[in-house]
């Protein structure tokens, strides 16, 4: 493929580009999916592809193709030619110059390489069969599966980025479902890594039953103001919509609640937040981002001050910064565009039990449903559907279902007083959550 | 090897090798699809991206059991490689048998194309884009932003199987959206608008894109003066169109064959029985002429149809492919849908819909002493297991006294589906059809949703006031 971007690059500046990038992955991929103790599916794929970014007289273009045969190739710098001939004139437009040097980074184990569809799929069995045993009240796992995937990645641009790598991942999850006097619940884990070895089934299928089981008997509760407690998936998700309003395209174009606040307190005092794109776990790391820019660690929120936005070459051009390593390319079907690598929330972390302990009135929140359409990341209005379990006097109590958790996003971080010791990836993008304890919340219920 | 010079005699060979050691079942779906994209933000176009994507998929069934393999490219070595992977999968025995593979069927007149998209200057497109911005802009003084997309697509599929099916399906896809964020004394409020269709050029030509343009505006403008939405249970009227969302999340899923043969819905085992209030009557329909979720054949080449799933309050089908077909021992209803060749088909819905009632939506609201009105969704989701969703609304207003008075901000709406469908106690006539992209298992495809005014006496609104 290190020829075919070459070529791609080379056509591209011949027919007229002033500046040209092309990328090119391939990689395989395997999904199985097992149901009450048997394979369901198995999907073995292959998948490889390009893209070219152009640009002529300031305007981007892009194309792409699945085919890489060179009558394809030409077809690409057409298109992207064409496509950037109408589009209108971006001062912005820059690609990265290369670096000295990518760090060294190892995101492939040659230990899931050498995996067999035999050892996965006895993987899968095993999630399954943990979750059905783990309580009598699951009655099935709708989903079971076991995914993994591998990518080489080839970048070439006329300002002379030259870059390749290889990475490798693997997960499981369970989805199942515990019913009790006619009323279904539902529980999902995750289980990530970089090999077979890293994973565990065990404990996978155990939470999943766990999640959906301790939710069984769940009622509305009234409706009040509490001390809520967000557990890593639920911190995952609500932080997911956080970052989303820290890309700088977002600032940019005004759809940022945290635009005017670089330098402000909107956060809780013990809380921070770090996009690394080089920890050595996270499975979003890699040595550079989507154009050929080396990732890195950034502070967005340094205990409880907003430090600054998320970049690529083309926001930092425009906000007279660097980039941060964070132009985001989903396939070789993307133009790059801003995105989070991992993302690490850190602070005091104090045992999960003690944070429970000391709350009188709350909320233990174990799911979160709607958090993308009820949570407005340019007005930070957040109104969201959860369920969980009652904390009352610092204990667990009754599980609660259907009621709402509403706010404003910033008031919310700054609510942020605890974090738990239960720090853990979530894979919903690649997040590394503990707890998240937020006082002073509107719980809507009856 | 290009899509136009595949031969049946290849995918017939790769069909035959695929069954090998055995299986019930094998298909072979081969893809072609060519995409283009437009974006204008902040008054310019800036985001214009094409391209090709080329690929084929094997599938075995084997009893409960489905092997898929994939590969972009296309030729008879590569075809051999996925059938030979998918047939390893099943090791040694006896060979599945495959029926000759009959006459190419297709249905090119079903949704007829005015004008093909790719026949189009991409300066005519660009111009739909900057009228939206104009429009928008020149709408009010608090338009702060506007980004408008446009988005072609021409997909192609050639689907063989071992029952001798040979269909060929043409499908053309065209969508505009436009969003407009207003602000006014530090807030801020977002409007969206799209129109999208299974036609050409034609359905987004004349005033469509400032008719867009001006509603978004018209929405992101009025919210600037909306209160906080009060908590609690109350009446919900929801507006046609987009309204629709609600069922498509909230029972559509549920309906879906996929979680009910596991048992993993809310309606698994309820067939012939009341699921509904009595007035209502619900459809998938993968027929609608020209309408974004409708297309000729499903992805596993059966015809779609016009499904009736709730027939005055009693549910009658749920929504099959041909693996949930052949566990439940019913006929496929054509929801057999997939995003791409890198996707297995899974039981997907069309245009899912509650069918119109004999109200106008003004006898609707006059009906209402106190209530929510919803006039439009932003999205949502649900747990298909137990049914519970839950909506942001992105643009609502509060009932009083039978009349629509201040708009309100930040609601959502909080229920589950089995709860409303038999609270909705009046439907109004003026039914509509919105385009989405619903995403499942990984795969998003083009659906409609749609209804008309309807009103569910009670259901929990999530406020921030």
């Amino acid at each position: 493929m290190l020829d075919k971007v070459e070529a791609l690059l080379e056509r591209a500046l011949a027919r007229g580009a002033d500046a040209a990038e092309a990328y090119a992955e391939s990689g395989e991929s395997r999904r199985i999916k097992v149901y009450e103790q048997a394979v369901e599916q198995l999907t073995a794929a292959r998948r490889k592809g390009i893209g070219l970014r152009v640009v002529v007289d300031g305007g981007v273009g892009y194309a792409y193709s699945s085919d890489v045969g060179s009558d394809a190739l030409d077809e690409v710098v057409e298109q992207a030619l064409g496509n950037a001939r109408v589009a209108d004139r971006d001062e912005h437009a820059v690609l990265p110059e290369p670096p000295a040097a990518y760090p060294e980074l190892s995101v492939y184990d040659e230990r899931l390489a050498a995996a067999t569809d035999e050892q996965k799929i006895a993987l899968a069995l095993a999630v399954e069969r943990a979750a059905l045993a783990a309580d009598p009240r699951v009655k099935l796992v709708e989903d079971t599966i076991y995914a993994d995937g591998e990518v080489e990645v080839f970048l070439a641009s006329s300002t002379g980025v030259r870059g390749t790598y290889r990475e490798n991942h693997c997960y499981a999850f369970a989805y199942a479902l515990a019913e009790q006097d006619d009323q279904v619940e539902t529980g999902l884990s995750f289980t990530v890594g970089r090999a077979l070895a890293d994973l565990d089934p065990q404990h996978c299928g155990e939470e999943a039953a766990e999640r959906a089981c301790q939710l069984l008997g769940a009622t509305k509760c009234r409706s009040m103001k509490a001390t809520v407690v967000l557990d890593p998936f639920v911190a995952a998700s609500f932080f997911g919509v956080v970052v989303s309003a820290l890309s700088a395209e977002a600032v940019q174009k005004g759809r940022s609640l945290f635009a005017d606040l670089v330098g402000s307190e909107v956060a809780g005092p013990r809380l921070s937040l770090l996009d690394d794109g080089l920890h050595p776990d996270g499975l979003a790391s890699s040595p550079f981002d989507g154009e050929g820019t080396p990732s890195q660690r950034t502070p967005v929120i340094e205990a409880g001050t907003l430090r600054g936005f998320l970049h690529n070459a083309r926001t930092a051009h425009k906000g007279g910064c660097a980039s941060t390593g964070n132009a985001a390319r989903g396939s070789y079907q993307g133009i790059p565009g801003v995105g989070p690598t991992n993302l690490i929330l850190s602070g005091e972390n104090q045992p999960l039990a003690d944070v429970i302990g000391a709350i009188e009135h709350g909320v233990l929140v174990t799911n979160a449903v709607g958090v993308h359409s009820g949570a407005n990341p340019v007005t930070g209005e957040f109104s969201v559907g959860i369920s969980g379990l009652l904390i009352e006097s610092g204990r667990l109590g009754a599980p609660v279902r259907e009621v709402t958790l509403a706010g404003d996003i910033v008031g919310m971080l700054k609510g942020v007083v605890a974090l738990g010791d239960d720090t853990r990836w979530i894979p919903m993008g690649s997040f590394l959550v503990p707890s998240v304890v937020i006082e002073g919340t509107s719980i809507g219920g009856s | 090897m290009k899509f136009d010079d595949l031969d049946p005699g290849l995918l017939s060979a790769t069909i035959q090798r695929a069954l090998r050691h055995g299986g019930d079942f094998a298909e072979v779906y081969v893809e072609d699809r060519r995409s283009l994209s437009l974006a204008l933000d902040d008054g310019k176009i800036e985001r214009t991206s094409g391209g090709h994507d080329y690929g084929a998929a094997v599938r075995l069934t084997v009893g409960d059991r489905t092997y898929h393999a994939y590969t972009d490219e296309v030729t008879e070595a590569d075809l051999n490689a996925a059938a030979d992977a998918v047939a390893a999968a099943i090791g040694a025995g006896v060979a599945g048998s495959a029926a000759e593979l009959g006459n190419l069927r297709s249905e090119p007149g079903l949704h007829a194309v005015g004008r093909p998209p790719q026949a189009v200057a991409i300066d005519d497109k660009a111009a739909l884009l900057r009228e939206a911005d104009e429009t928008a802009r020149a709408y009010d003084a608090a338009v702060h932003q506007v980004s408008a997309s446009y988005l072609e697509g021409r997909q192609r599929v050639l689907i063989a199987n071992s029952l001798g099916d040979l269909v060929a399906d043409d499908r053309t896809r065209v969508r505009l959206t436009v969003s407009v964020v207003a602000r006014r004394d530090g807030i801020i409020q977002m409007g969206h608008e799209s129109r999208g269709k299974s036609r050409g050029f034609e359905v987004i030509e004349g005033s469509v894109a400032a008719d867009l343009a001006g509603a978004a505006a018209a929405k992101a403008v009025t919210m600037l003066s909306a209160k906080p939405a009060p908590s609690g249970p109350m009446a919900v009227v929801l507006a046609n169109g987009f309204g629709g969302v609600l069922f498509h999340e909230a029972c559509g899923h549920g309906l879906e064959a996929d979680a009910v043969v596991k048992g993993a819905s809310i309606y698994a085992g309820k067939l012939g029985k009341v699921i509904a209030a009595p007035i209502v009557t619900a459809y998938d329909d993968g027929t609608i002429p020209g309408e974004w979720g409708s297309a000729a054949f499903d992805d596993e080449g059966i015809p779609m149809q016009k499904t009736m799933v709730i027939d005055e309050g009693r549910l009658c089908s749920y929504l099959n492919d041909r693996l949930r077909a052949g566990k439940m021992k019913s006929p496929p209803t054509g929801n057999g849908r997939r995003q791409s060749f890198r996707h297995v088909p899974v039981p997907r819905m069309r245009t899912t819909y509650i069918a119109p009632g004999n109200a106008t939506p003004e006898d609707v609201i006059a009906a209402t002493k106190h209530g929510f009105y919803a006039k439009s969704l932003s999205g949502g989701q649900v747990e298909p297991a137990s049914g519970n969703f839950v909506f942001g609304v992105a643009e609502g207003y509060l009932i009083e006294n039978g009349r629509v008075t201040t708009p309100l901000r930040g609601a959502t709406l909080v229920g589950s589906g089995i709860d409303i469908l038999k609270d909705i106690d009046m439907i109004a006539g003026d039914f509509r059809v919105k385009p989405g992209m619903c995403g499942k298992d990984g795969q998003s495809v083009p659906v409609g949703t749609g209804q008309s005014t309807l009103r569910i006496k009670r259901m929990t609104v999530g406020g921030t006031g």
